[in-house]
């Protein structure tokens, strides 16, 4: 059969033009806040997962006689401990290191578990839009409505304050902007021809939704994800702060927080280390959220 | 607003010789030229165009997407954005010079004497400001009218473009009217202030085949009676050939060849233009397959350092290697190295034929 | 040679509902009403009219995405009314679509390989190897090289993409494809390489096509049968020789005036007004009010399609028109 293209046609297609993970990069990079905010973020989870490595000294360990340590450069100090020690005669920067794993672990499984269920609620609330999409917005509303720090307290009432539930808690609470995105985003892509071309090729109700549809979705999901990240944080920062979470003596920042509570006039300096660390942590994550927006937009209006 | 047009001195050879039109010239460009970016992403969207337009006069042109058309119009207006670097020999219009022009005053002209309409009327007007705020503001704006005035105008104004009802029209919103009446819309806000010069943008592209009947129509009607000069651009060579006496075709940014309708359909010089007459499907009634050149309009990252069509060309020749020269036709210019190239015998085997 | 009729459109409908506001009646979107015609293995319908003539609606009653309201669909002999989604999906094999819109018909996020094999993955049992050695051949059959595979349509051109997605539709050798505007929104040295690409492939797979169009020339180009659609309806139905040469429908022939032509002499009948609202449609003949030729029963009696000079047409006043 003759082509209907001959093949000096294919030689005079486009060279390929750079990949998308290049441009991505290169938008990325441009961005000098997002870079800052990634290396230092980058950091952190290298302190999180070496801290046995590299802390100087047990989270848990007291050494008596040396409670309340202010940090080691200034009048009083101790240069073993160079933040200083808390009420019970813990190292702070040890602790501080070790908290990183709390907070971050907490953020990255309670973002997860919302993001799966968040995504699969939404998804299905734009496919069935009539009476399933209904009823997942009205639940939808519900949680928003819901003050997270109430919440928290109840599950703790209820199952007891831990690690674990306040994962639960704030996956809780964090589900419904992803609910929101996912339906929004799947409801313009709904009615995208490539969409329609599927249907006719007879793909089935879950190869539509996940593989047809969610991929076009994830740009504007995975900036949310980061900014649910650092939102994240900050609620186990408040719950560990209430005495809902994580309790004392393990080194989580919220609960450290909240221990320093009662000696804010004598000592400040046992507030202000855990706050700046979930400072810093909520910072580098929105900064490299907003590089993450920025980098992935253009590839979503890209324009040949 | 872009900044102002460079003035770069550039040395090629204009387009446009001298011209032979005695009316007064209303629009001189020469040398246009316009890059995108800079450095190693630097894209030359407009190479080298130059055009030449007395009062009164339409003027088509035609090409593909990626000719480099609707930059050209855009770099004219001032509507690029920031990324675009503009040069040019020479911007004259009625007799101003757009390139030494502050940017308060082009904006006085751009509107005004100078007016543009595009292909999707929806999507330029803008959706929440109702037909009467919208055309009010070009009357305001530019005319200084104030209060019954403005009505009054707007009224005639719909008329003049044969909205059909138009007092109950006033009110309503852009995305409420069909695709007809924004164009006529559009074209009421792009008439409004008398302008010497309008430029089309393919207006009828995205309307319906009757409706673009009625749309062409009237911008023919208004044409004559307000003695505007008309660029048209469009790809559709059967709106050239009823609408316009001068052509301009454009290749990947670069004007290739400029004659008069109907010499261009009945002698083509440049291969472009041959092929894009070839592939009509209107002229190949009976014929089993349509003729096309094989292969795309160079991107930005596989441009040919000589002529641009050479990689298509079925008459591409070593010569071509290098930028072509700008040749005299009977009828206008050609940039080829050979003014009657499509007269020869093609090489066969790269242009597909039919059957 | 008797070609098998491998679809059938039997009086098809399709009124949309909408809702008015709480306590109104329930309007109707009366996007196609009634709807026949019968097309043969190899052969090209096109179906010719201006937006809101219910051709893009035909064209989803046609690739199953929705059912019609009343009327019967017939492909490949097999009634598809009250089908289950599973017979349903068997049917899909057979017929096929490809849009308008290069940019949008392509899903952006996978390869153009993964989308190819797309086809093969939902209805067939084959292996790699053998999904792979498919969709490398037909991507020569459309130009393309075994290598684009891992491409993604953003680094193709538009004409480019409708040859893929034209791949895409071929992939499972469907008796039909419906091809709704494909190359309206193409430059027109790229579609003539689309149509040429067409043509072949019909050869070859002796495919029949539905081919939507508002362009006549195109359409002169690739139909062997014509349907002129205006608000929902067939007004004019036969051979494209017979269609071209002598239209006899008003509508008809207003269209074939309004398109620009490059050789020059324009007829004289512009219809003046524009489409109908398909929510409250003219009573009688739905062009009545834009007819040069209207008359007081064209108001009253609504026309059905008759045959009349080796076509069908829908017109009350052919013999006082025609003598």
């Amino acid at each position: 059969m003759k082509p209907s293209v001959l093949p000096s046609d294919v030689n005079l297609m486009a060279a390929t033009p750079p990949s998308s993970w290049q441009l991505f990069l290169s938008t990325f990079c441009r961005n000098k806040g997002a870079v800052i905010g990634f290396i230092v973020l980058a950091l952190m989870v290298l302190v999180a997962i070496l801290a046995p490595a590299i802390a100087p000294h047990d989270p848990y360990e007291l050494f008596t006689g040396q409670e309340q340590l202010p940090p080691a450069f200034l009048d009083g100090g101790n240069a073993m401990f160079w933040l200083g020690t808390d009420d019970a005669g813990r190292d702070t920067l040890s602790r501080v290191m070790y908290g990183a794993r709390y907070s971050l672990f907490i953020g990255l499984s309670a973002t997860t578990l919302a993001m799966l269920v968040g995504i699969s609620l939404g998804l299905s609330a734009a496919f069935w839009p009539k009476v399933w999409g209904k009823a997942v917005m009205l639940v939808n509303d519900i949680l928003m409505s819901y003050p997270s720090l109430l919440l928290a307290i109840i599950i703790a009432a209820i199952l007891g304050p831990s690690m674990t539930n306040t994962i639960i808690t704030i996956a809780l609470v964090c589900t419904p902007p992803f609910i929101r995105l996912t339906r929004a985003t799947a409801m313009v892509e709904l009615q995208r021809e490539y969409f329609i071309a599927s249907q006719v090729m007879g793909a089935g109700v879950l190869r539509l939704l996940f593989i047809t549809i969610l991929p076009n979705c994830m740009a504007p999901l995975i900036v949310q994800a980061t900014m649910i990240f650092s939102s994240a944080i900050l609620e186990a920062g408040a719950i560990g702060f209430l005495g809902f979470g994580v309790q004392p003596p393990d080194a989580e920042w919220g609960a450290m927080l909240g221990t320093a509570r009662q000696y804010i006039q004598s000592n400040v300096w046992l507030a202000i280390w855990p706050g700046v660390a979930i400072f810093l942590a909520a910072l580098s994550i929105n900064l490299t959220g907003d590089g993450l927006r920025d980098a992935l937009d253009p590839k979503l209006k890209q324009v040949t | 607003m872009t900044e102002p047009l460079i003035n770069t001195p550039i040395t090629h050879t204009s387009m446009n010789g001298a011209s032979t039109k005695d009316a007064p010239l209303l629009l001189d460009i020469e040398n246009l030229s316009v890059t995108f970016g800079q450095g190693v992403r630097a894209f030359r969207a407009v190479d080298d165009v130059s055009l030449k337009i007395t009062q009164g006069e339409v003027i088509a042109v035609v090409g593909e997407s990626g000719s480099g058309k609707s930059v050209t119009m855009m770099a004219l207006m001032g509507l690029l954005p920031p990324s675009a670097t503009v040069r040019a020999q020479r911007v004259v219009f009625d007799n101003k010079d757009m390139l030494s022009m502050s940017a308060k005053e082009r904006r006085g002209i751009i509107g005004k004497d100078i007016s543009m309409i595009f292909q999707n009327a929806m999507s330029c007007l803008n959706p929440s400001f109702t037909v009467e705020m919208q055309l009010g503001e070009v009357l305001r704006k530019h005319l200084g009218l104030r209060g019954a005035a403005v009505q009054t105008r707007i009224l005639e104004l719909l008329e003049l473009v044969e909205m059909p009802d138009a007092k109950n029209r006033l009110k309503v919103y852009p995305h409420q009217l069909s695709g007809g009446m924004s164009q006529r819309v559009m074209i009421a806000m792009a008439i409004a202030c008398e302008p010497k010069l309008l430029i089309a943008d393919e207006p009828t592209t995205a309307l319906d085949v009757t409706v673009q009947a009625q749309i062409m129509d009237l911008l023919s009607r208004l044409q004559r009676e307000k003695q505007m000069a008309m660029i048209l651009i469009t790809h559709d060579l059967g709106l050239v050939a009823q609408n316009s006496r001068d052509v301009a075709v454009m290749y990947a940014g670069q004007v290739v060849e400029t004659s008069t309708v109907p010499e261009i359909f009945q002698n083509p010089a440049h291969p472009y233009t041959e092929a894009l007459l070839q592939a009509i499907p209107e002229l190949a009634i009976g014929q089993d397959r349509l003729n096309s050149l094989p292969g795309v309009v160079p991107s930005q990252y596989d441009r040919p350092s000589g002529c641009l069509l050479s990689p298509r060309c079925p008459y591409k020749e070593p010569a071509c290697e290098v930028p072509p020269p700008i040749l005299d036709t009977p009828t206008g210019k050609v940039r080829c190295i050979d003014s009657n190239i499509t007269s020869r015998p093609s090489h066969a085997a790269t242009l597909e034929s039919q059957v | 040679m008797s070609n098998k009729v491998v679809l059938k459109a039997d009086n098809l409908h399709k009124h949309y509902p909408v809702s008015q506001g709480l306590g109104k009646a329930k309007a109707y979107v009366k996007a196609l009403n009634g709807v026949s015609f019968e097309l043969e293995a190899g052969k090209t319908l096109a179906v010719v009219g201006e937006s809101g003539c219910g051709k893009s609606t035909l064209a989803r009653q046609l690739t199953l995405i929705e059912a019609p309201t009343h009327g019967e669909l017939f492909i490949n002999d097999e009634g598809t009314t009250g089908y289950s989604r599973k017979a349903l999906k068997e049917l899909r094999t057979e017929i096929q679509m490809v849009f308008q819109n290069p940019y949008g018909s392509l899903n952006p996020r996978h390869t153009i390989g993964y989308q190819l094999t797309e086809p093969l993955d939902i209805h067939t049992k084959l292996s790699k190897e053998e999904k792979r050695d498919k969709i490398n051949e037909m991507m020569r059959h459309v130009g393309l090289r075994p290598e684009h595979a891992g491409r993604y349509p953003h680094m193709f051109s538009g004409g480019q993409r409708q040859r893929i997605a034209l791949a895409r539709a071929m992939m499972l050798n469907p008796k039909i494809v419906v091809a709704d505007e494909p190359t309206s929104a193409l430059d027109v040295s790229i579609q003539a390489q689309v149509l040429n690409l067409f043509m072949d492939l019909q050869d070859e797979y002796r495919t029949a096509y539905v081919f939507i169009s508002h362009n006549l020339s195109v359409v002169r180009h690739v139909a062997d049968d014509v349907m002129v659609m205006y608000l929902g309806q067939a007004v004019e139905h036969g051979p494209k020789e017979a269609i071209y040469n002598a239209p006899k429908h008003p509508y008809t022939i207003a269209l074939l005036a309004a398109a620009p032509t490059v050789n020059g002499h324009k007829n004289d009948l512009t219809l003046q007004g524009e489409l109908p609202s398909p929510l409250n449609p003219p009573s009688g003949c739905a062009l009545h009010k834009r007819c040069p030729y209207a008359k007081q029963q064209c108001s009253e009696v609504e026309p059905q399609l008759r045959e009349w000079d080796g076509r069908l047409v829908a017109c009350l006043r052919l013999e006082e028109i025609y003598g």
